[in-house]
């Protein structure tokens, strides 16, 4: 089956598999940075977006589109997983290994799961994308689903992300999911260090404070650029400019990313230009290391439960008594 | 062993010739020596073409032999390349002969289970990129060829090379022959000056003139990575200040990534570890660790 999602015919080959094992699973994270405690829905596998620094090329073998809709199956493992919690509010995504909207049109996936959110009110389920059509989802959306965008500079998305949605059109998708009673996520993941892209990162986070009730924006990530070896010789090989401008170490953890002395300055960067739009925005890293949690926000981080505690008290203050 | 006239043979095509480099000394003086013992294989056609024996028949040809001894075979085109290939195959083949003989085969029109059986036998995996990087390889100019046979070339390195202009490459090629250099830093070098020219869109090597290997890979790393240059000259100049001793030994992370430092002290006795002590409270309170530290976050003072 090929899909067509949207304005163009998607060339790789959609298959729908029997669900097998753990559908929902721990975020894998890495090794000496702090993780946010995020819960992943394996329910696509694969991606139709394509972007050029897309990790999944190198963590999926097929470039083919696996889906799984045994939501019973499915449910088991989420009312399982969410009714043996008891200290946290549980956070879960079902744009680990695909992206969250891209199909959700065509193949209707993301609806049962919306309703189970709904109903069970233990938990949030995050609805993460570049695709920005969430219409088709409206009449379903409940306070207990986010609906997030990556964002990233347009220069950027006509470079690198080509066959996504472009930033306007993501923004006022998330503000339709604003007015639709949601909150919204935002992922400035990955940042890209590029001649010039300080004034884009700062175009950018001045559209969102335009565009968007600062208020229902329940967290925003900022995530450099960082990718596993093989990537790094794709990149070489097909001359990704953009990609390769910073400078790079390999972490602990074997991936490439910008050095620490980098990610500092671009995080505080980012970081002060976020909060002087709103003191109140929740904003978090991505992987990152507790010295430049320390150094960018003053926040002292030992553990990933530290970073889970800061999410539930966020959650807290924007859902009061009915999470 | 019958024998035919040189002439009688067009040398000049070598659709089934995948011998790199023609000129072997050793072969060269042992035939000055005792002459052609292995006859050429030569397809039965007029003029004859040569099936296998390249090196032979140029040896000869530049002894001004007359003569040669061979033996006719009339097989395909295919067949014939196939026994080209096999024939050469048991003293082991370098890259370009590797890369000239799937040229080649991909010429006459092999299929794509053929071309693949022959990869394996040549101990390579039948993948677009490593197909494109032979082929490319096999119609390269002679300066990167030999490059790559004299210095035993990986097909990642020949990659890397490929990448580049040709006159870039030959420049690079020049800068790497007058340095003694193993592979593995030809990688690394090629690695360096792939990034600087996908930043810069130029390669910087007419300043380049280097003193040896370490000073090149010293100076490139500078254009590639000032940052942790500049953080790994600070940190040089805090153990030269520091005045550690011997017993004394301070690790830090190669990237300062991570955010500790590793402090070890070699004792043989109690007074040893008092004395290290001290010397480290010593660094303490003069801010020399603390700027090692600081190092860790990326900070130069």
């Amino acid at each position: 089956m090929t899909a067509y999602s949207g304005e163009y015919l998607i060339s790789q080959k959609v298959s729908f598999v029997e669900a097998r094992g753990n559908i929902v699973r721990d975020c894998p994270g890495t090794r000496n940075h702090i993780c946010c405690g995020y819960k992943t829905i394996d329910l696509v596998e694969g991606c139709v977006l394509s972007c050029s620094y897309c990790i999944l090329k190198s963590y999926i073998n097929s470039p083919d589109i696996k889906i799984t809709r045994d939501y019973d199956y499915i449910f088991s493992q989420l009312d399982e997983v969410i009714d043996h919690e008891k200290t946290h509010v549980l956070r879960f995504g079902t744009g680990e290994l695909s992206d969250s909207l891209a199909l959700d049109r065509r193949f209707d996936l993301n609806r049962p799961l919306v309703t189970f959110f709904g109903e069970k009110k233990k938990a949030l389920l995050e609805l993460k994308s570049k695709w920005a059509y969430v219409d088709h989802l409206r009449e379903y959306l409940n306070p207990y689903t986010i609906i997030s965008f990556s964002v990233a500079p347009q220069n950027i998305i006509d470079r690198e992300e080509k066959r996504t949605s472009p930033l306007y059109k993501r923004l006022k998708a998330a503000k339709r999911a604003q007015d639709a009673g949601c909150f919204v996520g935002l992922h400035f993941d990955p940042i890209i260090i590029y001649p010039g892209f300080e004034k884009d990162y700062e175009y950018l986070i001045h559209d969102i404070g335009r565009i968007l009730d600062l208020e229902r924006i329940i967290w925003i990530s900022l995530g450099l650029l960082r990718f596993p070896p093989r990537l790094f010789d794709e990149f070489m090989e097909k001359g990704r400019k953009n990609l390769l401008f910073g400078e790079f170490i390999r972490g602990e953890d074997g991936k490439y990313r910008y050095i620490k002395s980098e990610r500092i300055r671009v995080y505080s960067m980012l970081y002060t230009q976020l909060k002087s739009k709103s003191r109140d925005l929740f904003v978090y890293f991505c992987m990152e290391r507790s010295d430049v949690w320390k150094s960018v926000t003053g926040i002292s981080l030992d553990d990933n439960e530290s970073l889970v505690r800061l999410f539930d008290t966020r959650i807290h203050d924007l859902y009061g008594g009915i999470l | 062993m019958k024998t035919l006239s040189i002439d009688q043979i067009n040398r000049h095509d070598k659709r089934f010739c995948i011998s790199y480099p023609l000129d072997d000394t050793a072969l060269s003086a042992s035939i000055q020596k005792v002459g052609i013992i292995q006859p050429v294989i030569l397809l039965d056609t007029f003029p004859f073409l040569a099936v296998t024996g390249f090196k032979r028949l140029e040896i000869a040809h530049h002894l001004g032999l007359k003569e040669i001894p061979y033996i006719t075979i009339d097989i395909t085109e295919q067949k014939a390349l196939l026994f080209a290939i096999h024939d050469n195959i048991q003293r082991g083949l370098n890259l370009v002969e590797k890369a000239h003989a799937i040229e080649r085969m991909l010429h006459i029109g092999f299929s794509s289970a053929e071309i693949s059986d022959t990869l394996n036998i040549l101990g390579m995996n039948h993948h677009e990129k490593v197909l494109k990087t032979l082929i490319a390889l096999a119609s390269a100019e002679d300066f990167l060829k030999h490059f790559t046979v004299s210095h035993n070339l990986s097909l990642k390195n020949v990659g890397y090379l490929l990448r580049f202009e040709v006159n870039e490459r030959t420049s690079i090629i020049q800068l790497l022959s007058s340095i003694h250099i193993t592979e593995s830093t030809v990688r690394e070098i090629l690695e360096i000056l792939t990034l600087l020219k996908l930043k810069h869109g130029t390669l910087p090597l007419e300043d380049l003139r280097p003193a040896g290997i370490q000073d090149l890979l010293g100076r490139l790393k500078v254009m590639a990575y000032p940052v942790r240059t500049s953080l790994h000259e600070e940190l040089q100049n805090l153990r030269k200040a520091s005045g550690l001793p011997p017993n004394i030994d301070i690790k830090v992370d190669p990237f300062f990534e991570k955010e500790y430092i590793d402090i070890g002290i070699r004792a043989k006795n109690q007074e040893d570890i008092y004395q290290a002590l001290e010397k480290l409270h010593r660094l303490t309170d003069d801010g020399i660790l603390g700027r090692i530290l600081d190092l860790t976050k990326g900070k130069l003072r």
